[in-house]
């Protein structure tokens, strides 16, 4: 136990966290911060009304305490998706492990450490969704001191069992692929097989609650019967979060106490499970994780004139850019190829809805009328835009560098032009992105020529802004400092600022054209106009203020 | 030739890594850098190649000013740092030919120069591998392959002999030699005090920023009037104060 505590205290020292920005730059936090708020605000706002009006219609019959089991196991779910991103970098991917397998340590000294480490992450994740969750229904429950006693309680409970799933499952699928040739390939396409289940389950909650106007009734009704698969599956895979919402819902009576131990019992039972799974899997899966195939050939002469080609400083500086993304899975996972799944994934909950064709033939109708033709060409906009800003590519150009950010500095090449190929990927992969999309809707809505060639005239200055946006934030808060290539990107919070900014942007322009009522042509060209003069702007401060700032990063 | 004149670089504006150095590397000499861990080497090669920025102070080489003419300045030196831990997702032949393309080097040459190192270092049937897949020795021998490919007057190379085999290591110091041979320059760290005696020309021993001795073997004897081996020297001298 002792060194487990020590091992956790080490790790967390370690740990970087993800807001972390250099001294003396107050500002640099505050704008985070708004970020941060502008992104998360909303969501807990809107989860605020959701539940206070679900808690006034189920508090007519009684019945309010669904919402919190309900909640609770929707949290748990969130948690696991979490955990199973955070077990892989920090149980295997963080660059600490080859220092701590050599150590005179049991797995279940490591296991204990690095779990902690991850709960402590979940928990950031958890206060979002359990926070609005219990701060509502103890406000409109009227609860005591005693109810916020043991929502803190069971806030600090709630992630333990869905963590332990998660790290089970990753630890049996990092065992079973740590097969040497094969590895990094097995674990992209496991990789690719999760994200399917995911969005299996997301395909399976649409198709059972569309077909039906989906209001508040039908949620309460939902709680109550449990008749919904999708919400019965959660509740039976997170088996402690009905005991979670029964030790709050009568909090101080002895029964309450008595759900809570049981809950805690579950939880402890989850954790032993856990390290005795472990004992057996983590040492094997985990066991020559930076091992890497070699071939040792001579490479053939063809092959190798054709490697050694000359290519402008530019090209060479995008392409080897374009290498590292596609042959770090972590990268090639977050970047490269979720701006090819993330279109293709869109369109799962509108096709796997019960009344999908009708929708489809709705959009039509609606799109020929002249009024809202001027509208459909900002809506293309905004979700190309939207597309470009969930890409993380440009926004963390610099970060993914990490600790080889310095040989930057050493180049006889102008930081004006690496910040330049450095915008390359980010374009390339928004653009693909675009045309999938694109592709997607003429498939579905025989979109016109012209809206076609407008959509895409109009599409690309949007791109270009979106990336130059991502790389200048990058340029001002590069997380260089990571112990595993998964939290360059997953643990770091600059892709929100082009997120935001995205939808914001999107939002207005959407909302413009739909005030104004411009045509096709008229939105088309208001979009271009603008967004070029914007992009002018913005060129010029990657061209003029980026290079200085680039030299003041230090690595 | 690498110039320094006062330069000085502090951390946190209270700690001087170096303090007011003034170090001279002139053309056709091998210089050792010496000093103990923490002394300020690492700090001082890396304002030289431009990595940090000297907080007073002008840096040159070969006349070019690494701040004011910076890439005319960066054109002048190959570098290999100190962990060869880099690019590891390239090939190892990918590494080269990127190095070769930012540094221009033409069509013409750069295949036979390629060879050419790949052969002296062992490393032809290494070059199609990935840099993850190689050994600590081999990915300090392609840091130096990616160094060298476009024949810089001037060689920055950090503890470049760590790591490297028997064989490696000889033919570096070769090349070192006849490097500063042919006129040109070569300003490299090392611990290692017996390849410094042997090697160098000149020295330079720092300590807490400061240097404390710049010269010859054969003037630091003098200096100190003694006949004790280099390392009771170098003990002495970076004892105190």
């Amino acid at each position: 136990m002792n060194k487990v505590l020590i091992l956790t205290k080490m790790m967390m020292k370690n740990a970087e966290p993800a807001w972390r920005v250099e001294k003396g730059s107050g500002w640099k936090t505050a704008l985070l911060l708004i970020v941060i708020a502008l992104g998360v605000l909303p969501m807990i706002g809107s989860a605020v009304l959701v539940i206070s009006e679900l808690y006034d219609g189920l508090a007519l019959i009684g019945q309010q305490g669904a919402i919190l089991g309900f909640g609770v196991a929707m949290t748990s779910l969130v948690i696991f998706l979490f955990g199973i991103l955070y077990v892989l970098s920090v149980f295997y991917y963080s660059k600490d492990v080859e220092h701590l397998l050599p150590m005179p340590l049991a797995p279940g000294h490591i296991l204990g450490a690095k779990f902690t480490l991850a709960l402590v992450y979940e928990y950031y994740t958890a206060v979002v969704f359990l926070g609005p969750l219990f701060i509502t229904f103890g406000v409109k429950s009227g609860a005591g001191i005693m109810y916020y006693l043991l929502a803190i309680l069971v806030f600090l409970v709630v992630p333990v069992l869905p963590l332990v799933l998660a790290a089970l499952v990753v630890m049996l699928f990092m065992r079973f692929t740590n097969v040497k040739k094969y590895k990094e390939r097995f674990r992209i396409i496991g990789g690719l097989i999760g994200i399917g289940i995911v969005v299996g389950f997301q395909a399976l909650f649409q198709r059972q609650s569309s077909g039906s106007e989906f209001g508040m009734e039908q949620i309460q009704q939902m709680l109550l019967t449990q008749e919904n698969g999708l919400l019965g599956f959660v509740t039976q895979l997170f088996p402690g979060s009905n005991l979670a919402a029964l030790a709050l819902i009568d909090s101080g009576t002895w029964g309450s106490l008595g759900y809570l131990f049981a809950f805690l019992f579950v939880a402890i039972t989850g954790i032993a499970a856990f390290l005795y799974a472990g004992a057996y899997l983590y040492f094997s899966g985990v066991m020559g994780m930076s091992e890497s195939v070699a071939k040792r050939k001579e490479i053939v002469d063809t092959a190798f004139a054709k490697l050694v080609q000359k290519r402008p400083a530019m090209l060479a500086y995008a392409l080897k850019e374009w290498r590292m993304l596609w042959r770090t899975p972590a990268f090639l996972m977050n970047c490269t190829l979720s701006s090819i799944l993330i279109p293709i994934l869109m369109l799962i909950p509108l096709l796997s809805r019960r009344d999908s064709g009708e929708m489809i033939s709705f959009i039509q109708t609606v799109m020929q009328k002249g009024s809202v033709a001027g509208m459909s060409i900002a809506i293309a906009f905004a979700a190309f835009l939207i597309m470009g800003a969930m890409n993380s590519t440009s926004v963390t150009a610099i970060s993914r560098e990490g600790q080889g950010f310095f040989t930057n500095k050493l180049l006889p090449m102008p930081y004006r032009d690496i910040l330049l190929a450095k915008l390359f990927p980010g374009l390339v992969l928004s653009a693909v992105s675009m045309l999938l999309l694109l592709a997607e809707a003429v498939w579905f809505l025989q979109l016109s020529p012209g809206f076609i060639i407008l959509a895409i005239v109009s599409g690309i200055p949007g791109l270009i802004f979106i990336n130059m946006v991502g790389i200048l934030v990058d340029l001002q808060l590069p997380k260089l400092r990571w112990s595993s290539e998964q939290e360059a990107i997953k643990q770091n919070l600059n892709p929100l600022f082009p997120l935001v900014l995205g939808l914001m942007a999107g939002g207005l322009v959407v909302l413009a054209s739909f005030s104004l009522g411009t045509s096709m042509l008229g939105t088309a060209l208001g979009i271009i106009v603008l967004f070029t003069l914007i992009n002018i702007f913005l060129y010029r401060l990657v061209v003029t203020k980026g290079p200085g700032w680039l030299e003041q990063i230090e690595g | 030739m690498i110039e320094l004149v006062n330069v000085t670089k502090s951390y946190n504006g209270i700690i001087k890594a170096v303090d007011q150095m003034n170090l001279t590397v002139p053309k056709g000499e091998i210089f050792g850098f010496l000093g103990p861990n923490g002394a300020g080497k690492t700090t001082t090669i890396k304002m030289i190649t431009g990595i940090t920025r000297p907080d007073h102070g002008e840096i040159t080489i070969n006349g070019k000013n690494i701040r004011s003419e910076a890439l005319e300045a960066k054109r002048q030196f190959g570098y290999v740092p100190d962990s060869p831990d880099l690019f590891l997702r390239l090939k190892g032949l990918e590494y080269v030919s990127f190095m070769a393309d930012i540094y221009e080097v033409p069509q013409e040459v750069r295949g036979k120069r390629i060879l050419q190192l790949a052969d002296r270092f062992d490393m032809k049937n290494a070059l199609g591998d990935p840099i993850q897949s190689y050994s600590h020795g081999m990915r300090q021998k392609i840091m130096i392959m990616g160094a060298l490919i476009h024949q810089p007057e001037v060689w920055i190379l950090d503890e470049p002999l760590t790591g490297l085999d028997p064989k490696s290591s000889f033919t570096l110091k070769e090349m070192m030699r006849e490097h500063a041979d042919s006129g040109r320059s070569v300003f490299f760290s090392t611990h290692v005090l017996e390849v410094a005696e042997k090697l160098c020309d000149r020295v330079g021993i720092i300590n807490k920023g400061k240097i404390l001795f710049s010269g010859t073997f054969a003037e630091l004897r003098e200096h100190f009037q003694s006949d004790v081996s280099l390392e009771s020297l170098f003990l002495e001298l970076t004892k105190h104060e």
